[in-house]
């Protein structure tokens, strides 16, 4: 008999259990780093200090911040639907959570005799698998938004149904372009295959098209209809507080981080350096990582320059502007790569 | 292993399926023909059809089916289907057609298929470059003529969106658009203010603000009547 999903696993189970542990709990402990990251990061795009009383340097905010939201009382309004006011924040973390498990960090490498790829999963289907999580997430903010009973939430995601559809099309084909320059979809063949030159080179309208709809795609200014707080108030988790609030939050973080590590390992050359250099296996998660962060400063400073647009342009910059983009990228990519 | 997520994700199929048909509100119809998806999704990856199943949940589950949530959730739940029409019978009827076709199918070929081991597994099969392969060899034929029949799908979709609203008799077209980079007092905040209604009650009743606002001044000139109550001419009423 065959276990499920064995085709592209050659580790014993235990080390793939220990792995899925050592990849959570390194992106949980940078999630509230992250966010007092951002915090300050944007005090200082607004000439102010940002958080700086909880800690040294507030570094400690987050965790004031955690205790104060668990100890929240958990209500809900009483127009809301029970069952699937509770579900919407589940399913939004764990589909932000699953993506993280296709994120190259490193090679195959031998650790004490053993090999152990540094990836989650290396699935045949590459990039097809988070596009599917993606899919799921949706009915995380549709959910949230309509199990609320409450007009701003509803409107937040009936934003977000259109937004996330339109905008996942244009990301799919950026990234359709990278995968016949690579030939593979595999995310560690793609990091192989940028060892002459990184894509964001040969794919730079792809590499922009993506970046563009992965603003969109993980509702970050200036795409954040969905939340926009000065008419929605919070859109689709206004009526959240608490833990269905953090998961929620949480969740935006975590897709950042995949969708940042993404674009690192699609057009950045994933855990390679430029100019030749070679560092040992246990330096590639830091690379990936650091890529990583390059990524998160740029959706921060974002969302500190450019002001929010507005829905009708949103739409029409994604359907006439970037999908048209990513079909003629897509188009003379195949031309070239063919001839 | 591969038995119990089996059986797992075939019940969830058929509840899912069941409630698709069973339940009342349309919304959670909806949402239990999602969980039925993403079920068959796994069963298909119980398959080693890896491809497959993912293009299941990207497509079906993804998007076809939160297009389904964006309308029943702004329509809202209608209270009864149509109460006495001829669906009332014809829709048994052909769901028993239908049960009838799927049993003859699956006696024919399928029981046969229970005694045997299945198929043998080879490396790389439902992989997406085998998928692709087959594609543009064995089955190029039908491969492209689904797509053109999706091309005219798609067309033929916007052709009737655009009949449907806009477009009529004076409508905006692209020219149009083009000569006039924004029609006059939308997103403005004038707008917001509420300017246009007050200019348009003022050309209902006036024939035009310019003439109202000018009738003010030569009013306020000769000292007579304004002429006019939403025009608030302080000098006209000294």
């Amino acid at each position: 008999m065959t276990v499920f999903a064995d085709v592209n696993y050659f580790e014993p189970w235990w080390i793939q259990i220990l792995k899925a542990l050592v990849i959570f709990a390194v992106i949980f402990g940078m999630l509230p780093i992250l966010t007092v990251y951002e915090r300050k990061l944007l005090g200082r795009f607004q000439h102010r200090y940002g958080p700086n009383r909880v800690g040294p340097y507030g570094l400690m905010q987050p965790l004031a911040e955690i205790v104060k939201f668990a100890r929240k009382e958990a209500f809900r309004p009483t127009t809301s639907v029970g069952f699937l006011f509770r579900l919407a924040p589940a399913l939004s973390i764990m589909t932000a959570v699953g993506g993280l498990a296709l994120i190259p960090w490193g090679n195959v490498q031998d650790i004490f005799g053993t090999r152990v790829g540094l990836y989650g999963i290396d699935v045949s289907i590459g990039p097809l698998y988070v596009f599917a999580l993606g899919g799921i997430s949706f009915y995380g903010i549709l959910l949230g938004g309509w199990a609320s009973g409450s007009k701003y939430s509803f409107l937040g995601s009936m934003r977000a149904a259109a937004q996330l559809i339109s905008y996942e099309v244009s990301q799919g084909l950026a990234l359709v372009g990278v995968l016949i320059t690579a030939q593979t979809l595999s995310l560690t063949g793609i990091v192989n295959a940028q060892r002459g030159m990184w894509y964001f080179i040969p794919q730079i309208a792809g590499f922009l098209i993506f970046l563009v709809a992965s603003f969109a795609e993980t509702n970050r200014a200036p795409f954040d209809l969905v939340e926009a707080d000065a008419e929605l108030v919070g859109g689709y988790f206004t009526e959240y507080g608490g833990t269905g609030f953090v998961a929620y939050l949480f969740a935006e973080y975590v897709n950042m981080m995949v969708v940042s590590a993404m674009a690192a390992t699609l057009f950045l050359g994933g855990w390679l350096l430029p100019f030749g250099i070679h560092p040992p296996g246990w330096v590639d998660p830091f690379v990936v990582i650091a890529k990583m962060m390059l990524f998160m400063s740029l959706f921060i400073w974002i969302r500190a320059t450019l002001p929010r647009l507005r829905y009708d342009q949103l739409m029409s910059f994604g359907w006439k502007v970037l999908l048209p983009l990513a079909t003629l990228n897509l188009l003379v990519t195949a031309i070239i790569v063919v001839a | 292993m591969s038995v119990v997520m089996f059986f797992i994700a075939a019940a969830v199929a058929i509840a899912g399926a069941i409630g698709v048909v069973a339940l009342r509100n349309p919304l959670y119809a909806v949402l239990a023909l999602v969980c039925h998806l993403v079920a068959l999704a796994a069963l298909f990856l119980l398959l080693r059809a890896e491809f497959v199943a993912a293009a299941q949940v990207v497509v079906y589950a993804g998007a076809v089916m939160v297009l389904y949530v964006f309308v029943v959730a702004y329509v809202g739940g209608g209270d009864e289907l149509a109460g006495r029409s001829a669906l009332r019978i014809l829709g048994p009827l052909f769901a028993l057609a239908l049960a009838v076709e799927l049993f003859i199918a699956m006696l024919g070929s399928a029981l046969a298929g229970i005694r045997g081991y299945g198929a043998p597994y080879k490396l790389g099969f439902g992989t997406p470059e085998q998928i692709g392969r087959l594609f543009l060899t064995d089955y190029l034929f039908p491969f492209e003529a689904a797509s053109l029949l999706l091309l005219v799908a798609a067309v033929g979709a916007i052709v009737l969106a655009r009949r449907r609203r806009g477009l009529e008799e004076g409508a905006l077209e692209l020219k149009d658009l083009l000569a006039a980079p924004r029609p006059a007092y939308t997103g403005t905040i004038a707008e917001g203010a509420g300017v246009r209604r007050v200019r348009e009650a003022l050309e209902q009743s006036h024939g035009g603000v310019t003439e109202v606002v000018g009738a003010a001044v030569a009013g306020a000139a000769v000292g007579g009547p304004t002429g006019s109550a939403h025009v608030d001419q302080p000098e006209g009423e000294r």
